[in-house]
């Protein structure tokens, strides 16, 4: 029952709550970084590394770090862990940091991360967090390279930078721009719920209950019974 | 109760802070120096193409160095070459260069790396040096068309040798030769306070190549080959010269300070050339001419009918029996950086101790074909208007 529980925790980061197509979390890079699929692979990679890392610590040091001032502490442990994984990509894998540019930076500020902080890994245990951090690490990826393979393929006519020479005519010159891009992205969310008929939680409304997080949100009106805040 | 709880807060965050910082600062110490080497590694690549050989290129601290003006960077590699990164300017906002010097002082490339010329000759002009050394640099020709880009690149190309020179170690004049004619005048005549004008000559006089007056009265300089004479107002030679050489030098001055033209009225004269403007003769016979001719744009049979409005004014001194002592330009309107090259003494300076018989020779100016005819002309219009002067026939068409 408990590995169960563990393998739901890692797998529902992959479809059933996507951080990108389902949680509509950390828009930007998926817009900006999805133009090609190394670059969106990369993007994947180093933000799954970020997630599973800094939700670790984060669990980690729950019980220690006071309630008011969780939200700096977290930042403080991202953001530091954002600029190793730059160090790492900047000196290892240097033509990456120059197709990521300012987008590696920015994974401090996105929000699958700092929304994974605070929904999972600020109230369970390491291992599970860690597990949500692969989980949603994967799922994020999966949704980079979605994008990226279709704005790539038929938006430039090539595959991870390769060339495809009989689609080089019909090339979809708008998918590569921010307009195919927001298109794309539409179409990806509405496939999903097609795939998951409904299953995933639907934005309904503005209110707690269509949120997709409230399973694991703890606060204002989601906040179960008995729990402080 | 609660202030122990704010003191957690500023505890946990602080300490947490501090771990961070020290986590980073251990990352950066295992990534910076790898870091450093791809970023220098991506920056010898664009040095690699103008040195195609060099390994462990290093870049130098300049600042000790007294390098030409153009210079901005400069590598040095293992095998004692330097690539060199010169900004220089050129027809219009100008360009930026490498160029790369083996160590035996040959080109082993120049590139352009970036430029707002107009008609893009920079882009490939830099393959012209390859191989070549500082001699034979200033031998390559310019593109007709993109005089003043060319011209550039090439004194460019020059400054990156002599700048590798001094790198290496060497030493190079990297004067102009208008700084270096300015500081050997001054050398020679330091009363003359660094202000000199060729002189004019009306006299024929002999041993020496040119003659400087101090724009202040306090003497004069005499060039005679690479040496350069002082000589004061009286004609005493105070620098540069001893004995024979000293005495004639005098003696020529001498001449210089006698000399006197009288105005020739020229209504007494008929069929002189209409191009002839006003004449003077010496006391020693000589004739010292203005005349003007008509550049680019002469129209039909008209010899002196410019499209600019404006003649070429020629000031030209020769003997009786038709020698040029002295030719200048006084005053063209030319098109800028084609014709406008009569007014410059690698032109017009050709024309002394020309005659008739071989003034023809001399070189024209490349892509001014009509200037060069024009002036050409004026000239021997002047030729002629000396032999109507002298009472020979002339032979006006």
């Amino acid at each position: 029952m408990k590995n169960n529980n563990n393998l739901a925790v890692l797998t529902k980061g992959i479809l059933k709550e996507n951080p990108v197509l389902v949680l509509i979390l950390g828009t930007c890079p998926t817009l900006a970084t999805t133009t090609n699929l190394v670059g969106a692979f990369g993007m994947g990679i180093a933000a799954m590394v970020v997630l599973i890392c800094s939700n670790m610590l984060i669990s980690l040091l729950r019980k220690v770090i006071p309630d008011n001032v969780r939200i700096p502490c977290y930042i403080v442990i991202i953001s530091g862990f954002v600029t190793i994984v730059q160090m790492f990509v900047q000196a290892y894998f240097p033509a990456l940091y120059e197709m990521l540019g300012v987008y590696l930076a920015l994974i401090t500020v996105n929000c699958i991360i700092l929304g994974r902080a605070e929904m999972f890994a600020g109230k369970n245990t390491v291992l599970k967090s860690a597990l949500d951090g692969i989980g949603m690490g994967i799922g994020f990826t999966i949704a980079l390279c979605a994008m990226a393979f279709i704005r790539e393929v038929f938006g430039n006519a090539s595959f991870a930078g390769i060339p495809i020479p009989f689609l080089e005519p019909y090339k979809i010159a708008i998918l590569v721009k921010a307009p195919g891009g927001m298109l794309v992205y539409g179409l990806l969310i509405a496939l999903v719920y097609v795939i998951t008929s409904g299953k995933a939680p639907l934005k309904t409304d503005f209110s707690c209950a269509g949120c997709p997080s409230a399973g694991s949100c703890h606060t204002g009106a989601c906040m179960k019974k008995g729990e402080e805040q | 109760m609660k202030k122990s709880f704010n003191v957690k807060s500023i505890v946990v965050l602080t300490a947490i802070c501090a771990v961070i910082s020290l986590l980073l600062a251990a990352t950066n110490a295992l990534t910076a120096p790898i870091i450093e080497k791809n970023q220098a590694a991506a920056a010898n690549e664009a040095l690699l193409v103008v040195m195609p050989d060099g390994t462990d290129f290093e870049k130098m601290d300049l600042s000790s160095y007294e390098l030409p003006a153009t210079v901005t960077e400069a590598y040095k590699e293992a095998g004692g070459g330097h690539v060199v990164k010169l900004t220089t300017t050129g027809y219009g906002s100008g360009f930026v260069i490498m160029c790369g010097v083996k160590a035996d002082g040959t080109v082993s490339g120049a590139v352009c790396l970036s430029s707002n010329e107009t008609l893009g000759h920079e882009k490939t002009f830099g393959e012209n040096f390859t191989g070549k050394n500082v001699d034979e640099v200033v031998t390559v020709d310019t593109i007709s068309g993109a005089t003043k880009t060319t011209v550039a690149y090439r004194n460019a190309v020059k400054d990156a040798i002599n700048a590798a020179t001094i790198l290496g170690g060497g030493s190079v004049d990297i004067r102009s030769e208008e700084e270096i004619l300015a500081d050997n005048l001054a050398a020679a005549l330091p009363t003359g306070e660094d202000k000199f004008t060729k002189l004019f000559l009306t006299e024929v006089i002999e041993g020496i190549d040119a003659v400087y007056t101090a724009d202040n009265g306090n003497g004069f300089v005499c060039v005679i080959g690479e040496q350069f004479i002082g000589v004061d107002e009286t004609g005493a030679v105070v620098s540069g010269a001893e004995g024979d050489m000293a005495a004639n030098v005098s003696a020529q001055i001498a001449i210089l300070n006698a000399s006197e033209e009288t105005e020739l009225d020229l209504s007494a004269y008929t069929d002189l050339p209409s191009a002839l403007v006003s004449a003077t003769k010496t006391a020693t016979g000589n004739y010292v001419l203005n005349v003007k001719g008509a550049g680019y744009g002469i129209n039909g049979g008209d010899d002196y009918h410019p499209a600019s409005g404006e003649y070429i004014y020629i000031k030209v001194s020769m003997t009786k029996d038709g020698k040029i002592i002295d030719c200048l330009t006084v005053s063209q309107a030319e098109t800028p950086n084609f014709g406008s090259v009569c007014a410059d003494e690698s032109f017009y300076g050709q024309f002394v101790g020309k005659t008739e018989a071989d003034y023809e020779a001399v070189d024209g100016i490349s892509g001014a074909t009509l200037t060069t005819n024009g002036y050409k002309k004026a000239i021997l219009r002047a030729f002629e208007s000396v032999k109507i002067l002298e009472g020979g026939a002339g032979n006006e068409e």
